[in-house]
């Protein structure tokens, strides 16, 4: 067979790069099997014949040939007539996409990433070009996207990679996953320090130059290492965004919402909640209620309704009533009405860590059932303080000049009754989080730790609450704000400050849950603005992003 | 990368097709079934000729019905103490002398 189809596509490309046609180029260089177009078998049949994968020599002839048809490369002028320095990773990107296209066999996944990986590397290095890089940006963000696939693919059958990960020179444990997130992530600083933009980086109120491909990239790499749960690795593009990116809110919503949805978890699971809900919260505003994005918008309502959640906000019946809240209800309103009433029981219940309630494996997998289990306990312990103060507190007479009290040895009685009906082993939760029964008080919850299971003169641990415990609490409550008023340690009394100011001396105790958690936050964070989330034009057009200190995801 | 002509197909289609518009949703499946789902968060269409700058939604696309205000309760503390918790509460602490 002659050399024809080879050369036929290196005329095409020579004709996109002249045209600067870069969705053109992306639709020659098509990477995945199977092809449409009959044409690539045949040009597959005609690699192999003519350069075979078994000849050293045939990468080498590859490269001759394309550089000598596909002349774009070669050094040039501009329109204005300045030079353009040559582009030879183009030529070599090119004969690495026609050895991909040769040698890919699907079945066989390590090699395909390895093989992707190098294509990958190669696109990079031909995107840094300062003037035709940008004509490849197309083309690589499709390849990345198949790249980070692949990665997942593989990061969940690691046995099919292991040697590869324990022969990685020198970084012990990096995954394919990480290894595919920081080729990936090269592309992404090129598109983020191009500096053959304008200034600033926007013109006509769009993202100028390879730009336009910075959250592009950044959200395949998210994506790989959020797959792969690395999500502690995220940290780096959200930093090198904050440090160069143009601001969000020129780039298309798709690119949008997805970058916020990651930014959102990355915050979530770094504890920054309010940050996190902010984030969310714009990314479900953004993103359209046709039931074609309604997978999206379901994920994302679940890490803002839970980040609400943990600041005291609860979900609204408008919320819950959204096609893409589905069964939220049955899982989230038992929490929010044990935390509403103070319900330690029903709380302890569904956040007990053998996963014993129904919904509790479903929360592990989405990765909050910790969090809720954690963060929200203090909350609930804020009601059953009102709800006993409600109960048993002293609230004085018009002419008594003492504050409103609590006697705290109440909350150790209530704490203490709720908590051993929480240890009672078999007994059901009733949907709405509550369950009596007449029968008599279970034994309190006992812990063995599980390695000393079974020796001999190793006595369980009985949690019991007692005044200290119960006093102690308090005082956490009122340092976090979540309690106004002040313990006497003697009487062991709670009073309530500021009754006369607030209307009640119930307000005045217990303040509004959100309003002091998110001020709280808000001042915490000295405002509104979020890491990771550029909103106003950085001064000088952004800078420049050395790539020298850029610590690979892994590290 | 563009959206917009799937995109505007797309919500023709779900127009049409789309049964649970008014209100309640068509679904009414085990909720097991329905819990397994996976956590990965897909890529919003994007073919097209406009490859890199195309998702164009308008603010009509995102709005749901009542508009993205009041989506949250912010003061839900509950002052009854006629229920059947505080009435068992009310009892334990009365059992060992600590109401009012």
């Amino acid at each position: 067979m002659s050399r024809q189809l080879v050369a036929t596509f290196c005329h095409e490309v020579n004709s996109a790069i002249r045209n600067e046609d870069a969705l053109k180029i992306r639709s020659i260089l098509v990477l995945e099997p199977p092809f449409a177009n009959p044409i690539y078998y045949e040009l597959i049949e005609e690699l192999r014949n003519e350069y075979p994968a078994d000849d050293d020599g045939s990468e080498d002839r590859l490269e001759e040939v394309i550089k000598a048809a596909v002349t774009e490369t070669g050094e040039g002028q501009d329109e204005e007539g300045r030079p353009v320095q040559s582009w030879h990773h183009m030529v070599v990107f090119l004969a690495g996409w026609l050895t991909f296209i040769r040698d890919v066999d699907t079945s066989q996944l390590l090699k395909a990433y390895q093989a992707m990986s190098d294509v990958q590397s190669k696109g990079n290095t031909a995107l840094q070009h300062p003037i035709k890089g940008i004509l490849v940006l197309p083309t690589l963000i499709g390849y990345a996207q198949i790249f980070a696939r692949l990665a997942v693919a593989l990061d969940r059958q690691p046995e099919l990679a292991q040697h590869v990960i324990a022969a990685s020179e020198g970084k012990e444990g990096e995954s394919l996953a990480e290894k595919a997130a920081n080729v990936v992530r090269q592309g992404f600083l090129t598109c983020l320090s191009d500096r053959n933009t304008v200034p600033g980086g926007i013109k006509d109120g769009r993202p100028d130059g390879k730009k336009i491909g910075v959250y592009k990239m950044a959200n395949v790499c998210l994506k790989i290492l959020f797959q792969s749960n690395k999500l502690d690795n995220c940290s780096m593009i959200f930093k090198n965004i904050d440090a160069a990116s143009p601001p969000l809110h020129f780039y298309p919503a798709g690119d949008r919402v997805t970058y916020l949805y990651y930014l959102g978890r990355y915050h979530f699971i770094s504890n920054n909640f309010y940050q996190a809900q902010m984030v969310l919260q714009q990314a479900y505003t953004d993103t359209p209620t046709h039931e074609n994005f309604m997978k999206q918008r379901r994920l994302i309502l679940l890490y803002l309704l839970v980040a609400n959640l943990i600041l005291g906000r609860f979900p609204s019946e408008r919320v819950y009533s959204r096609p893409e809240a589905m069964f939220f209800r049955e899982i989230f309103q038992p929490i929010t009405q044990a935390i509403q009433k103070g319900n330690l029981e029903a709380f302890q219940r569904m956040m007990n860590l053998d996963l014993s309630w129904e919904y509790a494996a479903k929360l592990c997998r989405w990765k909050v059932f910790y969090q809720i289990g954690n963060c929200c306990e203090i909350l609930v312990y804020r009601s059953l303080y009102r709800r006993v103060f409600l109960l048993a507190g002293k609230q004085p007479g018009p002419m008594d000049r003492a504050p409103p009290s609590l006697d705290l040895n109440a909350v150790v009685v209530a704490a203490a009754y709720l908590e051993t009906r929480a240890s009672a082993s078999q007994a059901k939760t009733h949907s709405n989080g509550w369950s009596f029964s007449n029968q008599g008080l279970p034994t309190p919850p006992s812990y063995v730790d599980p390695d000393f299971e079974g020796m001999q003169g190793v006595a369980p641990y009985f949690h019991q609450f007692d005044i200290q415990e119960i006093e102690g609490l308090c005082a956490s409550l009122i340092l976090e704000g979540l309690i106004s008023g002040y313990i006497s340690p003697k009487l062991k009394k709670l009073a309530i400050l500021g009754t006369k100011k607030a209307g009640s001396p119930v307000k005045a105790g217990f303040p509004n849950l959100w309003q002091v958690l998110s001020t709280k936050k808000r001042e915490q964070a000295g405002g509104d603005g979020v890491e990771g989330w550029v909103k106003t034009q950085q001064a000088g057009g952004g800078k420049v992003v050395r790539l020298a200190s850029a610590r690979p995801a892994g590290s | 990368m563009s959206g917009a002509a799937q995109g505007s197909a797309a919500t023709t289609k779900a127009v049409v097709d789309d049964k649970s518009k008014n209100g309640e949703p068509a679904v009414e499946k085990k909720p097991a079934a329905q819990l397994e789902e996976d956590d990965e968060f897909e890529d919003f269409p994007a073919e097209g000729t406009q490859a890199l700058a195309n998702q164009n939604w308008t603010e009509e696309d995102t709005q749901i019905p009542g508009g993205n205000t009041h989506l949250w309760e912010e003061s839900w503390d509950d002052d009854d103490t006629s229920d059947e918790f505080a009435v068992q509460l009310r009892e334990e602490l009365k059992k060992l002398g600590q109401t009012k």
